[in-house]
């Protein structure tokens, strides 16, 4: 297994707002997709995650419910509002664009 | 952007409960145990890990909450609360605080509401920074001026001004009228409220017709005047009222914050309605101030280069001893209004910013002393979880909340300055009687009071405390001592500046109430008397109303000498001449220049026994010259010595108006020499002077004159025999009435304001920095209570210790004392303009506040060090 990698500052936001522009979903739910879909590269510090989450619906990206999970608990859900949407457009650009220019200079470009 | 904003909104009101985050963080470790457990985990492994793959859940929940909207408030208002207990557990530390930033913060406050006017704000006039004053400035007048022989010549050909408009002084003119008055009238051209950009609150402004000789009669009214005569009656505009006997239409009020561009104080304003046709042809015309409005992007240099023609064709005009002499002004409405008074104030507000330093030295040093006694507790509130953030933020409200109440009090303190500043003021400051505490100044006052939180909150608050002070061993910290006596040896030096620069002043001051005036003010009552247009229209009249109540005074109770003259020594107004205009018979006029200026004063033959002024030549004027057809001129000394050098000037005809036609020239008979009198003021240099007999003739005597009395008896007592005599021969008449010990005691009240300004401010500082070294000194000895008990108990006596106190208070002393005179003596330059006959560098003074200083700080040391004599060793030593 290879060894998990920092999570670049800010990328966070990103994968969350990835994660949840497939469906809504908790907090241990978006960790565990995180972490499958990066084959376990990204772990999420747990201890991070939830800042996060709150700090999103602050900025008003996503909006919290309380619905029955899977396993009928009651659960927050987290869902992408309008404006995460836009925000996931211009992220997934920027990040894009960061991308690229990292692999030109790399010269794998 | 606005959705973000509502979210917030409406999480900052609605809040969150803690146990929403609770719950969350629950089902998610449920979810992770149950996870574990099937990849087949026991249940108590399980929770373990999940556990250890979370992290810290109180960390988590912590962040949650700072992420939360409003969670800078919640600290704000804990720190603020926190903050508001340490000073009530601390009340003698934190009133000295607020009442150093009170003096500190109060004093600058006041000073700049003073100084504001004078350097900062806006003239009241439409767009003022375009505004100048134009004119020619000649020695006989270094204040540029204008004449109705070239004025109108600029306003036609002018080409750096949008428009250009003249004043021709305010004069007193007497209302006429049920409820007669004397009021100041400023007389002005039609254009000089549009040119100034200023329109009346009612009515309108004067026509170009009402501005022109023998046009319809018009004024304008002042707000004061609006107010105290006619009640804010708006019905005011049409109505008539009698200036010096015409009646005249009110036409318009001018605002209330209106002033003269030359500050005179007016009642009313009147067109000037000068013949401009005439005053073209006439040389050199009537004396007139000019202001005109720059085109936009034009500069004073431009207009200045671009004026140079028409200064030419001025310098055409003007007489050929002139023509070197006179040179083109043009500067900016507000250098011309603050001239006198721009020095003076960049000079207080300079003291009062060392004032302010040493006021937030002391505050810092409080701090840094409390803070070094709290190192234990922030030791232990930072191994508790705080950030190096949070104790920042905490040391910066703490400062803040300080710094407010500082300001509040500081106000407040501001308020009483400026109360006692205006109470003390003499007459002819007018920005000081404007200066007001209003928004603009409050928050001047918060601004500074801020910047003084950072100053002294932030140096404090860079340390961290590391672990080892949890060890409790140490009880006080010697770290930030470099710092702090860093900060005591600037507030010596700083209040060392502040002493110097008060001795200096005291010293001048001393030096012009010590000084001989060439005359003996004692037992002199004058009476200052300005007879109105109406009813004495002619020189005759004037003349016949001066004799009668001269004869009726001579013969009054206790009346030794009774003199009339035109105008009083030592300062003050008084007729002016040039050199060149004096001319001996048979001798040619001086060649070129115009050998600067000459006093002259109408005088009566008492003049000279009334002041006792003695007459070091010849006899003075006699009663038999009174009713001469000749004319006669006493000269002073050091005038007949400049004319006659080596040769007796009795008996010689001088020519007093050299340039006018002969007819207008004639000669007058040398009669006297008297001494020399100080005649421009008590701080200024003395003009040679002559003195012309006012004869028994209507051409000698004109509307103002000042009766001068030698009285034996109270002052009093004369004044009020004085008012009676002249209210017996007419009682509309004026009559100011004084001592001329108080006239010169007058005189010295603006150097004595100065001097004990900068003495306030300098004791203020002075007692600022005394705390800060007793704080510092105290500190010392209580840091050191184990040393000293050592050296006691191993021999040394009382006087070792005090000797160990007092050297190390020296070692602060000293260097502050020298590096501030270094400071006094490369600023002290700036005061010799306000200095009398003492150099700037004068070493009495600047040795007078050393030895003071150092006394001073010596004995505020001894305080702490005969404590420090007082440590019994066998409790220094068990104390830890």
């Amino acid at each position: 297994m290879p060894q998990p990698t920092d999570l670049l500052q800010g990328t966070l936001d990103l994968l969350i707002l990835r994660t949840l522009a497939l469906e809504p979903m908790h907090g241990w739910g978006i960790a565990q997709r995180i972490q499958q879909a990066s084959q376990s590269v990204f772990q999420i510090g747990q201890g991070s995650l939830y800042p996060a989450l709150h700090r999103l619906e602050y900025k008003g990206w996503i909006q919290a419910d309380w619905k029955a999970s899977e396993n009928n608990r009651k659960a927050k859900y987290y869902a992408l509002t309008r404006a995460g949407e836009k925000q996931l457009e211009a992220e997934i650009e920027s990040w894009d664009r960061l991308a690229g220019a990292v692999a030109l200079v790399l010269g794998q470009g | 952007m606005l959705h973000e904003f509502l979210t917030r909104l409406r999480f900052l009101i609605a809040g969150r409960s803690h146990g929403e985050v609770d719950e969350e963080v629950a089902f998610h470790l449920d979810q992770q145990v149950e996870a574990n457990i099937r990849t087949g985990m026991s249940p108590q492994e399980a929770r373990r890990q999940a556990a250890i793959a979370f992290g810290g859940v109180e960390r988590a929940r912590e962040q949650c909450r700072e992420e939360q909207p409003g969670y800078w408030l919640e600290t704000f208002v804990q720190d603020v609360r926190y903050a508001l207990r340490g000073f009530r557990h601390n009340p003698a530390f934190s009133s000295t605080v607020v009442l150093t930033l009170m003096l500190g913060i109060g004093s600058t406050t006041a000073v700049f509401s003073v100084v504001d006017r004078i350097l900062f704000r806006a003239l009241p006039y439409g767009d003022s920074n375009r505004l100048v004053s134009v004119g020619l400035v000649a020695p006989i007048e270094p204040q540029e001026f204008m004449l109705g022989g070239s004025y109108y010549q600029w306003q036609d050909h002018q080409e750096p001004f949008a428009a250009m408009t003249s004043e021709i002084g305010v004069e007193p003119c007497d209302l006429t009228e049920s409820n007669p008055a004397r009021l100041d009238c400023a007389r002005v051209e039609a254009n000089f409220l549009p040119t100034l950009g200023v329109s009346p609150v009612i009515g309108r402004n004067f026509t170009a017709n009402e501005d022109r000789p023998n046009g319809p009669r018009a004024a304008l009214i002042s707000y004061g005047l609006w107010l105290s005569r006619f009640r804010l009656d708006s019905g005011v505009i049409g109505s008539l009222m009698r200036i010096d006997g015409h009646a005249t239409e009110i036409v318009g009020v001018l605002p209330k914050d209106f002033e003269m561009p030359r500050l005179q104080a007016a009642d009313v304003m009147l067109p000037q309605a000068l013949d401009a046709a005439a005053e073209r042809r006439a040389d050199p015309g009537h004396p007139m101030w000019a202001f005109a409005r720059l085109k936009p992007g034009v500069s004073i240099e431009q207009a200045k280069a671009e004026l140079g023609p028409l200064f030419d064709y001025s310098l055409r005009l003007a007489p050929a001893p002139f023509r070197k002499e006179v040179h083109l002004q043009v500067r900016s409405l507000r250098d011309r209004q603050v001239h006198e008074v721009r020095l003076a104030a960049w000079i207080l507000f300079g003291l009062v910013m060392a004032v302010l330093l040493i006021a937030c030295a002391n505050v810092t040093s409080l701090l840094l002393a409390r803070g070094a006694s709290r190192e234990r507790e922030l030791a232990v509130r930072s191994a508790l979880g705080a950030s190096r953030m949070r104790l920042l933020r905490q040391a910066l409200t703490e400062a803040f909340t300080l710094s407010a109440a500082g300001a509040v009090a500081g106000c407040l303190f501001a308020m009483l300055l400026l109360r006692l500043f205006v109470a003390m003021a003499p007459d002819g400051m007018p920005f000081l009687s404007k200066a007001r505490i209003d928004p603009r100044i409050l928050t001047f006052a918060l601004a500074t009071s801020l910047l003084c939180a950072v100053f002294f909150g932030l140096l404090p608050a860079m340390r961290k405390a590391g672990a080892e002070e949890l060890t409790g061993r140490t009880r006080t910290s010697m770290r930030q001592a470099p710092l702090r006596r860093w900060l005591v040896i600037a507030q010596i030096a700083g209040s060392m500046v502040l002493l110097a620069g008060g001795a200096l002043l005291a010293r001048s001051f001393w030096n012009i109430e010590k000084q001989s005036l060439g005359l003996n003010a004692e037992n002199i009552v004058t009476a200052a008397i300005s007879l109105g247009q109406t009813s004495y229209p002619t020189p005759e009249s004037q003349m016949a109303f001066y004799q009668r109540l001269e004869r009726n005074l001579r013969y009054g109770p206790g009346i030794p000498a009774c003199a009339i003259s035109d105008s009083l020594p030592p300062g003050g107004f008084h007729r002016d001449t040039i050199y060149a205009a004096l001319r001996v018979e048979g001798r040619p006029a001086l060649a070129s220049g115009t050998g600067g200026t000459v006093a002259w004063r109408w005088v009566t033959p008492e003049y000279f026994r009334a002041l006792q002024i003695p007459v070091v030549q010849g006899q003075g004027f006699t009663q038999e010259e009174l009713t001469s057809n000749d004319r006669f001129v006493v000269l002073s000394k050091s005038l007949a010595g400049r004319i006659f050098p080596r040769q007796n000037p009795l008996g010689q005809h001088l020519h007093l108006a050299g340039g006018a036609p002969a007819a207008n020239d004639p000669a007058y008979t040398v009669v006297g020499v008297a001494a020399d009198v100080k005649n421009g003021g008590l701080g200024a240099g003395e003009e040679p002077e002559y003195y012309r007999l006012r004869r028994q003739r209507a051409e000698d005597w004109d509307r103002s004159s000042v009766l001068i009395l030698k009285t034996t008896l109270p002052p009093a007592t004369t004044e009020a025999w004085i008012r009676s005599q002249v209210a017996s021969l007419d009682p509309t008449v004026p009559v100011e009435v004084r001592t001329l010990s108080e006239r010169v005691g007058k005189m010295a009240d603006r150097p004595r304001f100065e001097m004990l300004l900068v003495a306030f401010f300098a004791c203020t500082g002075l007692t600022l920095a005394i705390i800060g070294l007793y704080g510092v000194i105290s500190f010392f000895v209580v840091q050191r209570t184990r040393e000293i008990g050592v050296r006691m108990a191993v021999g040394a006596s009382r006087a070792d210790i005090l000797r160990l106190v007092l050297a190390n208070a020296l070692r602060l002393i000293l260097p502050g004392v020298f590096l501030g005179l270094v400071l006094a003596f490369t600023l002290s330059r700036v005061l010799s303009s306000l200095l009398f006959n003492v150099a700037p560098h004068d070493p009495a003074a600047f040795a007078g506040v050393t030895c003071l200083l150092i006394l001073v700080a010596l004995l505020a040391s001894l305080i702490p060090g005969g404590a420090a004599t007082r440590v019994n060793p066998t409790v220094a030593l068990r104390c830890d």
